[in-house]
């Protein structure tokens, strides 16, 4: 499991020296290793039914930094790879020769799956600081790469909302080493009690809040949209589908994990971030079914859609919410992936991006329409793809434990994405002119995101082994 | 109004604060014992060095990909290339840094050895190689880096490479980053050596990259 970690770290580094826009085919080649050490991992993991570390260094914590798979570990480590290999060979064919914005694409890339991969792995909070600063600056970096004004503007934006995240989670880190003298999440969790000081409080509400303020929940995602509207194709995808998520696998390890006596003591607390992920369900669709760009229309999509992983924060005391949000994380970065990755194609074919100009583009790029309309299944929630299922998980939670405006809130947020998915494929149906010239657009940026939408569909099917496997929790 | 609204908010968490670490704070793991019981095998002789390298050296492993990171973000944000004229400047500053230069590079050398046992290392010994680049800069004497050559490239990353190899390497130990304790300390000195180059090729680079000479807009 740490090749999981070495060789992006390898493969950006080599890339980088190799020169500017050169180095996909390593990229490709080591991220396909990756897929298959994180299946193999998955599978190890599943059949053991325990959790799998190692001790770096050999000494073990509290002195050294320990690293930690379990289930749930490996499930997000599962989707980073399998989302970033067909965004590899999408990204290859995306960016032209001599193309400014894709000079330095592959370094910054592998520096940002290693920063996921490590993150995902790491069992020590300082260390998970490090990889949350690797992780940052490379999304920075991606967004900001060879851009123009306004995308720099974005990217700056987006630099100063990870910054003053990543600050406010080390200075819970600090205060936590300060009240109990580790940073080890094993050696933390059996100190922490409900009897804790006021200090501790105060460590996790920073951490708490930083962590949202990097996964973009209401009312902190007003970096979001221009960053990931912004940004090319290839990067919005990437970013959308697994940068916002780490933060998010993160607040859960640590709801979940050393901060569980605190929300047990204070059980009202799991509805503040219940109540912002409703917030952002609704304030995001309705910012998507009004956008005038496709890519901005995507991007609010994105916000509404982090809101469902915030329902199930109440829920977590029952059976079934860990893996409904866990579901939800693979069904959205999956359809999400393919969405962006078909806009690019969409935008590249049209030459434009407003939603008004899509018209007549079924004629054009019909492969890439069907694309749109599976991941926005998913999105919707129909059955019987992931995006199904993780609703179903989330009402089904929420009606055993007798929580039913939870249940409104989904079916009510499907019906908004069911308006906005609608909205752009109605104008691609429009017949249009065929005066324009179309703009050949190659099928190593079609078939990608198609893999991709068909993923997010077919795993509602495939379902029951990523539960069984999310739920072997450390 | 907004900035007193800003600064009562700050009083108040500062108060905050300070109230809560006034309060008495529960039995704590004391990790200075375990650092002194495990100098022995660590390497080195100096236990900032020791942890730095040693115990949680996988933190600054991926620390210095961050600032190889930064100066990739550098890059790739692009910055117009600026017209690479020499300032003119005064000859006696220019002399001065071409008597300074060896002399910073023996001090960072210095630096370098002596963090085995007392405050110093790569960091220390990287950053005042950095200074002698700024220096040589400041005083017309090495123009400002536009696109890096791909020598400049491997050296820029070599450092980071020499320590991901030795990390991997050790695999072999049994975890990554298990020294021997027998090879522990030549190992440590050439990770150090090989950061101490590339890091001060990094902080110079993140200098001399963004650097524009005088009446430039752009």
């Amino acid at each position: 499991m740490i090749w999981l970690i070495v060789l992006p770290l390898v493969w950006a580094s080599l890339a980088f020296i190799l020169g500017p826009g050169r180095g996909k085919w390593l990229a490709i080649g080591g991220l396909a290793l990756q897929t298959v050490l994180a299946f193999d991992l998955a599978t190890k993991i599943g059949a053991g039914g325990t959790a799998v570390g190692h001790l770096v260094g050999g000494w073990g914590a509290p002195l050294g930094i320990d690293l930690a798979a379990d289930g749930l570990s490996a499930a997000m480590l599962l989707l980073t790879q399998c989302i970033a290999l067909p965004l590899a060979v999408y990204a290859s064919a995306y960016y032209k020769r001599d193309d400014a914005a894709g000079s330095y694409f592959w370094p910054l890339a592998g520096f940002l799956i290693a920063g996921l991969n490590a993150l995902f792995l790491s069992a020590d909070l300082f260390n998970i600081y490090v990889t949350l600063e690797l992780l940052g600056l490379a999304a920075v970096g991606l967004v900001a790469a060879g851009g123009g004004a306004q995308q720099v503007a974005a990217a700056l934006r987006y630099l100063f909302a990870t910054l003053v995240g990543s600050a406010l989670y080390l200075l819970g880190v600090a205060l936590i080493y300060g009240a109990y003298g580790t940073v080890s999440i094993s050696v933390l969790t059996p100190l922490v009690t409900s009897e804790a000081p006021r200090l501790v409080w105060i460590a996790g509400g920073l951490m708490l809040i930083g962590l949202m303020l990097k996964t973009a929940l209401w009312p902190f995602h007003f970096w979001l949209p221009p960053a990931h509207g912004g940004a090319p194709a290839p990067v919005s995808a990437l970013l959308s589908a697994l940068v916002v998520k780490a933060s998010f696998y993160l607040i859960l390890r640590l709801w979940i994990g050393p901060f569980a006596p605190l929300i047990a003591a204070a059980e009202w607390l799991a509805w503040l971030p219940a109540a912002l992920g409703t917030l952002a369900i609704f304030w995001g669709s309705w910012q998507a079914i009004r956008a005038e760009r496709l890519k901005m229309l995507i991007a609010y999509s994105t916000v509404a859609q982090l809101g469902y992983l915030f329902l199930i924060f109440p829920l977590l005391a029952g059976a079934g919410a860990i893996q409904a949000g866990v579901m939800q994380v693979f069904a959205h970065g999956l359809a999400k992936a393919a969405i962006f990755a078909a806009a690019g194609v969409l935008i590249k074919a049209t030459g434009q991006d407003t939603i008004a100009g899509l018209a007549g583009a079924v004629n054009r790029v019909p492969l890439t329409l069907f694309t749109f309309g599976l991941a926005g299944m998913t999105l919707m929630g129909l059955p019987p793809s992931s995006g199904f299922l993780a609703k179903w998980q989330i009402i089904e939670a929420a009606l055993a434990q007798g929580h039913w405006p939870l249940a409104v809130i989904v079916l009510a947020g499907g019906l908004l994405a069911a308006v906005y998915v609608f909205r752009v494929l109605r104008q691609a149906f429009l017949l249009a002119p065929r005066n324009e010239e179309a703009t050949a657009v190659s099928p190593l940026l079609e078939w990608p995101a198609f893999v991709l939408a068909a993923a997010s569909i077919l795993l509602g099917l495939r379902g029951v082994e990523l539960m069984q496997l999310v739920g072997i929790v450390a | 109004m907004k900035r007193f609204v800003m600064g009562l908010g700050a009083l108040a968490f500062a108060a905050l604060l300070i109230g809560a670490l006034l309060e008495p704070l529960p039995v704590s793991v004391d990790l200075r014992a375990a650092v002194t019981n495990n100098m022995a095998s660590s390497g080195v002789e100096h236990p900032v060095t020791a942890v730095l390298l040693n115990f949680r050296g996988y933190d600054t492993l991926l620390e210095i990909a961050v600032l190889l990171l930064a100066l990739i973000v550098i890059l790739a944000v692009g910055i117009d290339t600026a017209s690479d004229q020499p300032r003119t400047v005064n000859p006696i500053l220019q002399t001065l840094a071409r008597v300074a230069a060896p002399l910073v590079i023996v001090v960072a050398v210095y630096l370098l050895w002596a963090g085995a046992f007392r405050p110093g290392g790569a960091f220390q010994a990287g950053a005042v190689l950095a200074a002698a680049a700024v220096l040589l800069h400041l005083t017309g004497l090495l123009p400002s880096w536009q696109v890096p050559t791909r020598t400049l490239r491997w050296g820029l990353t070599a450092g980071f490479l020499i320590f991901l190899a030795v990390a991997a390497g050790l695999l072999s130990q049994g975890a990554l980053l298990h020294y021997p304790p027998a090879q522990a300390g030549m190992l440590i000195l050439l990770i150090e050596a090989g950061l101490t180059i590339s890091l001060g090729l990094i902080l110079a680079g993140l200098f001399l990259l963004l650097s524009r000479e005088p009446g430039d807009d752009a």
